[in-house]
């Protein structure tokens, strides 16, 4: 790829990899309910969520009626569930166990970072990566140009620049030698969409209706860079409030609103052909023990669920899990359910889409992929 | 003792009138970053005065991290060949400055490396980043600076991974600093044996214990690939295994296994496989033990190939991205016929034709770009959130390069930084930058006006497109450091 054509408008040669971290450990069994297995209700006879009250996936789990919002995606065909997902970090620690994951195990700089910079495509635009929030999450460490960004106007040279300084800096670079000028003129280009972005009142599409919370206007950012096209090839957000050690449903139903509200205006605002470029992945780092607690909450456990929006790949309708009977088979742990879809393995998939022919044993160095099917 | 000196200097900052002690000399290098005024150095200098970029301008746009107010006169008086001298002793060059700026970055001094681990992460991998930077900046020591920087990317170390979180800065000390300008072999086996690369590279696991346990061949292959004979020295897969082979036994004491003497590195006899070996040609017999790594590094660092790998990479980075050929083979022999002595390989770099009419078509790498304009304008900086956060920006934050290859060296893959140099150079011209501040009208003066402060940043005089431009910019400084020019060097 030339460097005058990272923006053109056409469309950005690659699509968007949007990856959303649950921090907290999220509670994946009142989330995707295993319905159909009595051990479920037997561990967890007070916050245990009845099958009247779950929008049905399979005939086995139902979803948690908070995340009702993503229910029509799932029968589209466009969400894909993983149960019993997680890393083979052992610690239960938020910080060790997010900070494993990230990384992608005993590996220098995040899986993200890794990922952006060994892709055969990898990006050249300024806008090639951005997290959303305050600062860059420990999964995009080492990416080759990222920034956190608390809105889009991070990204203009702001507003105290002299009128004649941009026109003056466009003369210069228009006679500059060698590589220097053709990104010159890239930059500036860069710079025009930004602006053209930031000047005009965004109105989503498809009666897109976002909420007014962090996680969703973050959300809304990244649709407009999406379809601003500025190069972007990722985009991180962190969805936190999920360590329910106590009244599980208190803690837990905000975010849980929050989380399916939020992609359900993102994806209806993307429309049918930018979601089809685009793919969302949700993950937590770890989920939590099978039993209630005397508090009515759960404590740190292993497996948990992932989802995967958009991005042409779901459709089996069948939530993927490898699952234990609750009732027989040994938990691990104190009673934990086991992580049978390692992430690395759900995540190779996503991003062999993302970026055709990505040297993946570079992404995840030290993990013996297989890489989960998933129908495209 | 350190946190003494730390309420020490808090106090002293707070108090204020401290000139009066200027001359204790006990007190005079902790007291020195408090005692000079702002914008030290910055008096009435010369700059460059020819259309073009002059021998002298060239040689300090490729040998420092940029020019500061005075150097280029400075040089002129001193003479080329006496410059490059003091460059290559940097121990001839007083940098108590430079010193006193980095010295309460105390964890980065700490012995032995156990002490390190009371350290959070996150503040060892900070102070590391600010001494870099203010070291970048301020010492006069440069050319070392320059090559601890290329050698820093040669063996390249992303410290995130494991205990290396702890053990990069005695790298950077023992390793990378003290060998910058030494016997390349020394380099390399210092590195070799660095608890840091035991842990980035996985040499602390590549063990043999039974017949049956295959070596780890991570460092093997970066050692033969990336450190000595570069991918294309004619080793095969069967070396690296031998290499591999060769390194059995090395470990490194672990955090999570001991509190005592973590970082230690030992050689394990019955970790190590004993057999005879051969390596691109040459026979390892058998029962040399931990002898092995020396008979690798003599195969290794001797081979042709590693020659001409190494004079490829500093022709790169110090004449142009495509070196002209003559180029190379010239350094290539100074490298063989000194035994890898890289003082010596440099001196014949900077004497080459080919090096001193190469003038201005590299372009800077991020941290280059932020460096020199701290230099050029004689700012002060914290090297704090707000610098380092441009860096992250432009991907190319000091001990963040997640592969073992080092931040790339040629323009092409920094290309989609420029926005942010811009956007870097308006916050700063604008003293919006925080932690970082210059005085434009002491720095203009001191350059003799308007067009002494272009010829200064631009290492020339100004052409008549670029005095319209800036005429009309409303914001000189920032398009001066925004120019493609300032980029090139």
């Amino acid at each position: 790829m030339s460097l005058t054509t990272f923006i053109n408008d056409q469309q950005d040669p690659a699509g968007t990899l949007v990856v959303v971290f649950l921090r907290g450990g999220a509670d994946g069994l009142n989330m995707v309910v295993p319905h159909g297995d009595d051990g479920y209700y037997r561990a967890r006879p007070g916050i245990g969520i009845r099958r009247e009250n779950l929008l049905e996936l399979d005939g086995f789990f139902g979803l948690n009626p908070h995340l009702s919002a993503l229910h029509p995606w799932w029968q589209e065909g466009q969400l894909s569930i993983v149960h019993c997902a997680g890393s083979e970090d052992e610690t239960r620690s938020h910080f060790e166990a997010q900070d494993f994951m990230e990384h992608g195990g005993l590996a220098a700089g995040g899986w993200l970072g890794r990922f952006l910079r060994v892709r055969p495509d990898a990006g050249h635009s300024p806008l090639t990566a951005v997290a959303i929030g305050p600062q860059l999450p420990e999964c995009l460490r080492g990416a080759p140009s990222c920034a956190a960004i608390q809105s889009l106007d991070d990204f203009g040279l702001g507003d105290r620049v002299p009128d004649g300084f941009l026109p003056q800096l466009a003369a210069l670079y228009k006679t500059a030698p060698g590589v220097l000028g053709p990104a010159g003129q890239s930059a500036l280009a860069a710079l025009e969409r930004i602006s053209a972005l930031t000047k005009t009142n965004y109105s989503p599409a498809h009666q897109a209706a976002y909420r007014k919370d962090d996680f969703s206007s973050g959300l809304q950012q990244v649709a407009r860079l999406i379809k601003g096209r500025v190069g972007l090839q990722a985009a991180t957000l962190d969805l936190g409030g999920w360590d329910s050690h106590i009244t599980q449903s208190v803690i837990m139903d905000p975010p849980m609103e929050r989380l399916s509200q939020g992609l359900n205006a993102f994806a209806t605002d993307l429309g049918p052909e930018e979601l089809a470029r685009t793919n969302i992945v949700v993950l937590t780092e770890f989920g939590r023990r099978v039993a209630e607690n005397s508090a009515l909450g759960t404590d740190h456990g292993r497996g948990s669920v992932l989802f995967l929006l958009g991005g042409a790949l779901a459709g089996s309708k069948k939530v993927h899990a490898s699952w234990p009977d609750l009732t027989h088979s040994p938990l691990v742990g104190p009673g934990d359910l086991p992580v049978n879809h390692n992430y690395r393995d759900i995540l190779a998939p996503v991003l062999t889409r993302q970026s055709k022919g990505v040297d993946l044993s570079k992404v995840f160095p030290g993990h013996l992929l297989q890489p989960l099917g998933l129908a495209s | 003792m350190s946190t003494t000196r730390r309420r020490f200097l808090k106090a002293a900052t707070a108090g204020g009138a401290v000139a009066g002690v200027a001359g204790f000399s006990a007190l005079s290098h902790v007291l020195a970053p408090i005692l000079s005024g702002p914008g030290d150095g910055l008096t009435a200098f010369s700059p460059p005065q020819a259309d073009e970029i002059d021998e002298t301008t060239h040689i300090l746009n490729r040998l420092t991290f940029g020019p500061r107010p005075g150097d280029h006169a400075g040089m002129l008086k001193l003479g080329r060949k006496a410059w490059l001298d003091r460059q290559l002793d940097p121990e001839s060059i007083d940098d108590g400055w430079a010193e006193a700026r980095t010295r309460h970055f105390e964890a980065l001094n700490v012995w032995p490396l156990g002490e390190l681990l009371e350290y959070n992460a996150r503040e060892l991998l900070d102070q590391m980043t600010r001494a870099k930077i203010l070291r970048a900046v301020h010492s006069r020591r440069q050319l070392q600076e320059v090559m601890v920087d290329f050698w820093t990317d040669h063996f390249n170390i992303d410290p995130s991974k494991g205990d290396s979180k702890w053990l990069k800065p005695a790298d950077d000390k023992t390793v990378i600093r003290a060998h910058a300008f030494g016997k390349f072999r020394d380099l390399v086996k210092a590195s070799a044996l660095s608890p840091s690369m035991l842990w980035y590279l996985d040499g602390r696991v590549n063990r043999r214990a039974t017949e049956k346990e295959k070596p780890n061949e991570n460092y093997a292959r970066e050692l033969l690939e990336l450190h000595t004979l570069g991918v294309d020295g004619g080793y095969t897969q069967q070396d690296v295994m031998e290499v591999a082979r060769c390194l059995t036994g090395w470990t490194v004491r672990a955090r999570e296994n001991t509190r005592f003497a973590v970082g230690k590195v030992s050689f394990r006899a019955d970790l190590h496989d004993d057999g005879p070996k051969t390596l691109l040609g040459v026979t390892i017999p058998a029962g040399l033990g931990e002898g092995d790594l020396d008979q690798v590094l003599d195969i290794v660092c001797q081979h042709p190939a590693t020659a001409q790998y190494l004079a490829g990479k500093l022709c790169r980075r110090f004449i142009a991205d495509t070196p002209p050929a003559s180029a190379v083979t010239n350094v290539a022999q100074a490298f063989t016929d000194s035994s890898g002595d890289i003082r010596h390989t440099l001196r014949t770099l900077f004497d080459s034709p080919e090096f001193l009419t190469a003038r201005g078509g590299k372009v800077k790498r991020p941290f280059h770009f932020v460096i020199s304009t701290l230099r050029a304008t004689a700012a002060r900086t914290d090297a704090g959130p707000a610098l380092q956060d441009y860096l992250l920006r432009m991907g190319h934050a000091p001990f963040q390069y997640p592969t073992p290859d080092g931040y790339p060296e040629d323009a092409q893959p920094w290309m989609a930084t420029l926005l942010w140099r811009w956007k870097f150079a308006l916050e700063f011209a604008d003293h919006s930058l925080k932690g970082t501040q210059f005085d434009p009208q002491r720095l203009q003066q001191s350059a003799g006006g308007e067009t002494g402060l272009a010829a200064h940043l631009l290492g020339r005089s100004p052409a008549a497109a670029e005095t319209t431009a800036l005429a009309a910019s409303g914001q000189p400084v920032a398009l001066l450091l925004a120019s493609p020019a300032f980029q090139s060097f």
